[in-house]
């Protein structure tokens, strides 16, 4: 059987890793849970943790994100008790996810509304004729 | 080593390690040694930042993640007691940054660094050598402090080639055995009988035996030696004591028969040190390869060299099968055997100039020991490539053994 | 349909193409088999010395062990992709994803397979992030969905 864990960050007002683990537990079946600094672990058989999260996405859609992960909880290889010291290189990966979280809500939220957002032009690189101008002007200046 | 030490905390900067499938060769190599591997600590806005603070940008986040963590070693953030720095063979990019990072943490540290470059062809067997000589660095700064031999000691160097003995007795070789290596523990036998025959001792005469080299642990056991120490450690002690460089900076090469090493040494304990061995291109055994060819004894296989030009040879491989090919076309079209021998001693050189030296910095002395120094065309060799002059102290094959007998009279009063 | 993710061990990413009915294709499922298989004991990640070797579908032998190593992992990925997002210029990221000439490479690979692609920046504000998640759900819409999970 092809089991497979499940990483629920909680970035939300309304819902505690608590309340995410609460309600795993209530789902009851053969699921190993556990929380963490940034949410809730969840380890068990595909189907049925690829079922329970679609539950817990609606605890709140907006504050609720989910990756699978490789490695199951604790696994000596990969936990920084065991590894002396460093995170593992996933731990920046995510701190960098975890830090945009929020405007992915806002989006996730514009998306809902219905709001189209529209393209801002990016810089092109400065004109080299206009970049001339410019050194002559500042000649001048002097 | 007793399993009661302490373990020594080797911090790993590495970048490709677990994707070349070679990082349980590595924590294999490092549990022999009674180490722990260490991955320092670092913010994530740390590695940010990293590059601006170093200077050197790179493309792959590993290798500013491992630039990074330099940084926690060199700031006291995290406490190491060695550094392995290690990156994938052939990689341009972190090649610069194995390099970079190394000199950083030996200009701001004391800390020992090796730094390696795997292939997956890499094994716990091949790291041992090298995580046993850090280690020791790290552990053994007492014993490496030692400065004179006392008493009667004897130290056993079992190389690929040959198998090196001598006896001391107050800061003086009294005798010396120098065998082919054959069968590892018969050889070692004869090198060490004809020593203690020379210097006129018996077995118990000897208040402390010290082994080195290949085979260093069958040996020892066989010998009951008090010391077992890989050559690295043992050789710059050696090199140092014979060369009267006790002080100070200094860097030894030793040219071997199958592979070679380089080590930047401060005060006689090894600083950073390298060791060849992915290519027998620069070893002994192509300059020994060259003297068969040249139908001459390896012993004069320098001299001739000395006469000769290297310039006068085009070689195009410095391979060990191909570069020889390479000195006999050149015969074959008419080149003097006295070139021929010069092109060899370059090649070697050259080899391990480009492959070795680039992973150390060398600072004058520059001491040559081993078998290999002794062919007055290689030192001469490396004069002109480094453009400075290489020291081959007395009894320089010996070097080994000499390191070895000097570190075992530490443990005379045990 | 099979979405391949780049960054490939994107949290957002991941969770983007799930939450919009398809399925991401992400290492961590790659390195959850590996690390689950029976018989091989090559912590961490039980990757071998005949990943690098498998690795030679992608690259010579003189690409170095690292690279050939990752692209044994990124093979199955890259086999199964039907479409892709990807990151253009992701921050930093580690381990699978953290070596500049694997990344190049199979970026490459991904152009040459010919499927559905988008392409991002990486957002910088919340204006950014908007047109993100709007950009990532319209391709994910005008792709079949797989199976779409409400």
């Amino acid at each position: 059987m092809d089991t497979i864990n499940k990483m629920i960050v909680v970035k939300s007002h309304k819902v505690l890793p608590s309340d995410v683990a609460i309600k795993l537990y209530e789902s009851k079946p053969d699921i190993f849970v556990k929380e963490t600094c940034y949410g809730v672990l969840v380890t068990g058989e595909r189907d049925v943790v690829e079922n329970i999260i679609l539950d817990i996405r609606k605890l709140d859609p907006y504050g609720i994100f989910i990756k699978e992960r490789g490695f199951s909880p604790g696994e000596p290889f990969r936990c920084r008790s065991f590894r002396h010291g460093g995170s593992k290189p996933g731990f920046h990966n995510l701190q960098n996810d975890d830090a945009m979280l929020t405007y992915i809500a806002s989006g996730l939220k514009a998306l809902d509304k219905g709001e189209i957002p529209v393209e801002t032009n990016k810089k092109k690189k400065l004109d080299i004729d206009k970049f001339v101008e410019i050194i002559k002007g500042s000649e001048v200046a002097k | 080593m007793t399993v009661t030490e302490t373990p020594v905390r080797i911090a790993e900067l590495s970048c490709g390690a677990e994707y070349s499938g070679i990082q349980p060769e590595i924590d294999s190599a490092v549990k022999q040694v009674n180490a722990v591997m260490v991955y320092p600590e670092v913010e994530t806005s740390e590695i940010e930042t990293i590059e601006e603070e170093l200077g050197l940008k790179v493309a792959s986040p590993d290798l500013k993640l491992m630039m990074a963590r330099a940084k926690s070693i060199v700031t006291g953030k995290v406490h190491v007691d060695a550094v392995f720095i290690s990156t994938c063979f052939r990689c341009a990019e972190a090649a610069i940054v194995r390099s970079e990072v190394r000199r950083y943490i030996n200009e701001n540290t004391r800390i020992p660094v090796i730094s390696y470059s795997f292939t997956e062809r890499t094994t716990a067997a091949t790291l041992l050598t090298r995580m046993e000589a850090l280690t020791t660095t790290a552990r053994r700064k007492s014993l490496l402090a030692r400065e004179k031999q006392t008493g009667i000691t004897a130290g056993i160097d079992s190389g690929s080639t040959t198998t090196k003995c001598v006896v001391m007795k107050d800061n003086k070789i009294i005798g010396k055995g120098w065998v082919p290596t054959i069968k590892v523990l018969e050889s070692a036998d004869e090198a060490f009988n004809n020593a203690m025959k020379e210097a006129g001792v018996t077995r118990s005469d000897i208040q402390a035996l010290g082994t080195t080299g290949y085979g260093r642990f069958l040996i020892g056991e066989h010998l009951k030696a008090d010391l077992m120490q890989e050559e690295i450690t043992v050789n710059s002690k050696g090199a140092v004591y014979l060369a009267e460089k006790q002080k100070g900076p200094a860097t030894v090469l030793d040219i071997g028969g199958m592979d070679n090493k380089a080590i930047s040494v401060l005060d006689g304990i090894p600083g950073m040190f390298t060791m060849g061995g992915i290519c027998a291109g620069a070893s002994g055994r192509f300059l020994e390869m060259t003297a068969k060819r040249l139908g001459v004894e390896i012993t004069k296989l320098g001299a001739l060299a000395i006469e000769g030009d290297a310039k006068n040879v085009k070689m195009n491989s410095y391979c060990i099968v191909f570069g020889i090919q390479s000195l006999v076309n050149n015969l074959a079209a008419g080149c003097t055997p006295q070139d021929v021998a010069a092109a060899a001693c370059h090649s070697v050189a050259e080899q391990l100039f480009e492959q070795q030296l680039q992973e150390v910095d060398v600072k004058e002395p520059v001491i040559m020991v081993g078998g290999t120094a002794l062919i007055e065309g290689l030192p001469k060799a490396v004069e002109e490539l480094l453009k400075l002059k290489v020291i081959v102290p007395p009894n320089a094959q010996y070097i080994g053994a000499v390191g070895a007998a000097l570190l075992s009279s530490g443990f005379i009063s045990k | 349909m099979k979405v391949f993710i780049y960054p490939t061990n994107s949290l957002i990413l991941s969770d983007l193409v799930e939450r919009f009915g398809h399925k991401p294709l992400a290492m961590m499922q790659v390195i959850g088999k590996k690390v689950r298989t029976q018989g091989l004991d090559s912590p961490p990640l039980n990757v071998t010395p005949e990943d690098p070797k498998f690795g030679l579908k992608y690259a010579a032998v003189e690409v170095p062990s690292g690279v050939r190593g990752r692209m044994a992992l990124f093979d199955p990925l890259l086999t199964q992709a039907e479409a892709a997002v990807v990151v253009v210029d992701p921050v930093l990221s580690f381990g699978c994803q953290g070596c500049a000439r694997t990344n190049e490479l199979v970026n490459f690979l991904l152009r040459g397979k010919k499927i559905p692609l988008l392409r991002l920046d990486y957002p910088k504000d919340e204006e950014e992030a908007k047109l993100f998640v709007y950009k990532i759900s319209e391709f994910l819409k005008s792709l079949k969905p797989e199976e779409v999970k409400k």
